[in-house]
């Protein structure tokens, strides 16, 4: 970082803007470990990585133009975990430090205010930072490799930086769409309601495929499935029915093979209008997969970057005063941001850890925290053979996740859930 | 275990499945232990509102004006004279502004109308103390006028978020009327000419309502308009 100091990336500009007291946007990653975690060594794991992760362990602070992220002065005390994962950052913490490092029993998890990266970003942090602390409790030697990176090595210049700006072309791409069903129920004002469906890998894979798409897409298909019967429910005039639309996050690195640290992903909002008429799963697959495989290209991506990074490059904007900045993005991205999607399905895909480090891990896992306006989201990881799909709520009744998890069940996908909710 | 009705494993010990509720029937009944908690039972606190500190700071402030307006009138003027005013408006203000924000959910279709009745108090006030006469004939219809119009708008989208547009040309086009009534109260309180200046808010608020009115209502208006005038 050489100053202490660093700028937001292009997509974190936007979390600071719309955060308030009750939401900011948080995600966790989580690795559990065979054995109960030692919180003392945890610490000094978490100390031992602050010279090779300057971008993580930073704080949010407030210029005349713009938010900026300040290298901390020392590391985050690690903390016990709390009976819901993902608890809100309010502005006052996110002022003095943008990540947790939390254990519970025998699990390690890391949250992260999502200015500071992604999901990629984040399961790298929290493999490197496993890895030392396996080599702190039990001297296991784990390589450099499968995301887990050197702390013997300084911090590599293309990890911190944003890469939004370099793959732009330049030309702002135009996806007006109209806004989507909004998903409701009945709020728990300090409860947040996690699921988790843990369904074996293969038999996942092998349903997928009977359709002829990936794990995404399928995973993408049965949301939107689950999410069209719930509003046939709800509405019978079809006329009056609103598009399902699902927000996948794509992650862009390996579109542009970046190897940032920081945030390099951005959504599509893939889905359907029922007032067309009513699909069926197979049907669901093709048009999803038929639209992620025409957006999701170097191409079309370039476009919906640049369309970010434009007005950024706009003096006048860049000399309009972070205040005044702030509620202007927010008009926006309440007017284009989330209301075109009913939730987020966000699937980080197969985490791989090294050999060495494999017989202390159990499980990895991912979770988003849910939006600034709809209740429910979807975080999906594989680890080893198992898949672990989070869904959050912030409403009382699981009637999406009933809905999700029954019908992968149908699909001879066998399901176990846990909760922190009883 | 699985859960009869929607086919997923459940963890051990479980007593109703968290995603339809259904009552576990475990044969093997009281013998299987109930699975470890994947999260700890400790709750972080909510998140703290800090407007109570500013809260009670401003009506401290406001009840400081009042009484220091109050005391120099009367040490200085010996009367309340003008002191009577500013503590009404202190009052008014606090009322109006402050005191709905102590608590945690406020109803502004409780707290508006309370908003004008006040103001109309402060009005006859300020009537009674002047010696005029223009409180019953124009103050007090105005104030009740506007107080109806807001509570009516407060109604109309708090209930119902669907038809906004056309709910907006209806309250422009009746806004616009008022203005009328507005002068005529004012004609027979201070024998003013009528027809002298509303005919124009009238006209423009009502032209503006009925395009919108006719956007909603007339298919294909709204689309074309979006089409010509999209930023």
């Amino acid at each position: 970082m050489g100053k202490n100091w660093m700028r937001l990336d292009n997509a974190a500009l936007i979390f600071p803007a719309i955060s308030h007291t009750r939401w900011s946007n948080v995600f966790r990653v989580s690795a559990t470990l065979t054995e109960p975690v030692d919180p003392a060594l945890l610490q000094r794991a978490a100390a031992d990585l602050m010279p090779r992760f300057p971008s993580m362990y930073v704080r949010l602070k407030t210029g005349v133009f713009w938010h900026y992220l300040e290298a901390l002065p020392a590391p985050p005390q690690v903390r016990e975990d709390f009976a819901f994962p993902l608890t809100l950052m309010q502005k006052k913490e996110l002022k003095t430090c943008c990540i947790r490092v939390i254990y519970f029993k025998n699990r390690i998890a890391v949250e992260f205010f999502h200015s500071l990266t992604d999901g990629t970003g984040g399961i790298i942090y929290l493999k490197t930072l496993t890895a030392r602390y396996l080599h702190l409790k039990y001297g296991a030697d784990v390589p450099a490799e499968e995301g887990v990176l050197d702390l013997n090595e300084a911090p590599l210049p293309e990890e911190l930086e944003d890469s939004f700006p370099r793959f732009s072309n330049g030309v702002a791409l135009d996806d007006r769409e109209t806004d989507a069903l909004r998903l409701r129920g009945t709020r728990e004002p300090n409860f947040l309601h996690l699921t988790t469906g843990i369904v074996p890998a293969g038999a996942l894979k092998a349903a997928a495929h009977r359709y002829g798409v990936t794990v995404t897409v399928f995973l993408t298909a049965v949301m939107a499935e689950s999410i069209l019967a719930y509003q046939t429910e709800r509405c019978p005039e079809r006329r009056r029915r609103k598009p399902v639309r699902i927000t996948v996050p794509i992650n862009l690195r390996r579109i542009y093979g970046s190897k940032t640290l920081r945030n390099f992903a951005l959504t599509l909002n893939p889905g359907v209008d029922p007032r067309m008429g009513d699909y069926d799963l197979g049907e669901l697959c093709s048009v999803i997969a038929a639209q992620l495989n025409a957006e999701a290209t170097p191409q079309r991506m370039a476009g919906r970057i640049a369309a970010n990074v434009n007005p950024q490059n706009i003096s006048l904007i860049r000399a309009v005063p972070l205040p005044v900045k702030s509620f202007i993005m927010r008009l926006i991205y309440n007017r284009r941001g989330e209301s075109k999607g009913c939730i987020n399905v966000s699937n980080l895909g197969v985490i791989r850890v090294p050999e060495a480090m494999a017989p202390f891990v159990r499980r990895m896992e991912f979770i988003i925290g849910t939006q600034r306006s709809y209740p429910n989201n979807c975080s999906v990881a594989t680890f080893g053979d198992e898949t672990y799909i989070n869904m959050i709520r912030n409403i009382r009744e699981p009637e999406l996740e009933r809905r999700f998890f029954s019908r992968l069940v149908e699909l001879n996908v066998p399901v176990a859930v846990e909760t922190n909710s009883n | 275990m699985y859960c009869v009705k929607c086919g997923v494993r459940l963890t051990d010990g479980a007593a109703a499945c968290p995603l339809c509720r259904t009552p576990v029937r475990d044969p093997d009944g009281a013998e299987a232990a109930p699975a470890a908690p994947t999260y700890p039972e400790r709750y972080p606190a909510p998140p703290k509102t800090r407007r109570y500190p500013i809260l009670a700071f401003l009506t401290a402030l406001l009840l400081a004006v009042s009484l220091s307006a109050m005391i120099y009138c009367l040490t200085n003027l010996h009367a309340v004279s003008w002191s009577g005013y500013v503590m009404l408006a202190c009052a008014l203000v606090y009322f109006a502004l402050l005191f709905p924000f102590w608590f945690e959910k406020r109803e502004p279709l409780i707290f508006v109308p309370i908003g004008f009745g006040l103001t109309c108090g402060y009005l006859l006030y300020i009537c009674l103390y002047t010696g005029g006469s223009w409180f019953l004939s124009f103050a007090f219809p105005v104030t009740m006028l506007a107080g109806l119009l807001t509570t009516a708008s407060v109604l109309l989208f708090r209930f119902g978020k669907r038809r906004r547009l056309l709910k907006i040309g209806v309250l422009l086009t009746v806004i616009g009327l008022s203005n009328m009534l507005i002068e005529f109260f004012l004609c027979i309180t201070f024998d003013t000419r009528m027809f002298a200046w509303s005919l124009y808010p009238v006209c423009s608020f009502s032209l503006v309502g009925l395009v919108l009115i006719l956007c909603c209502t007339i298919p294909g208006w709204r689309a074309y308009l979006e089409k010509k005038l999209f930023l």
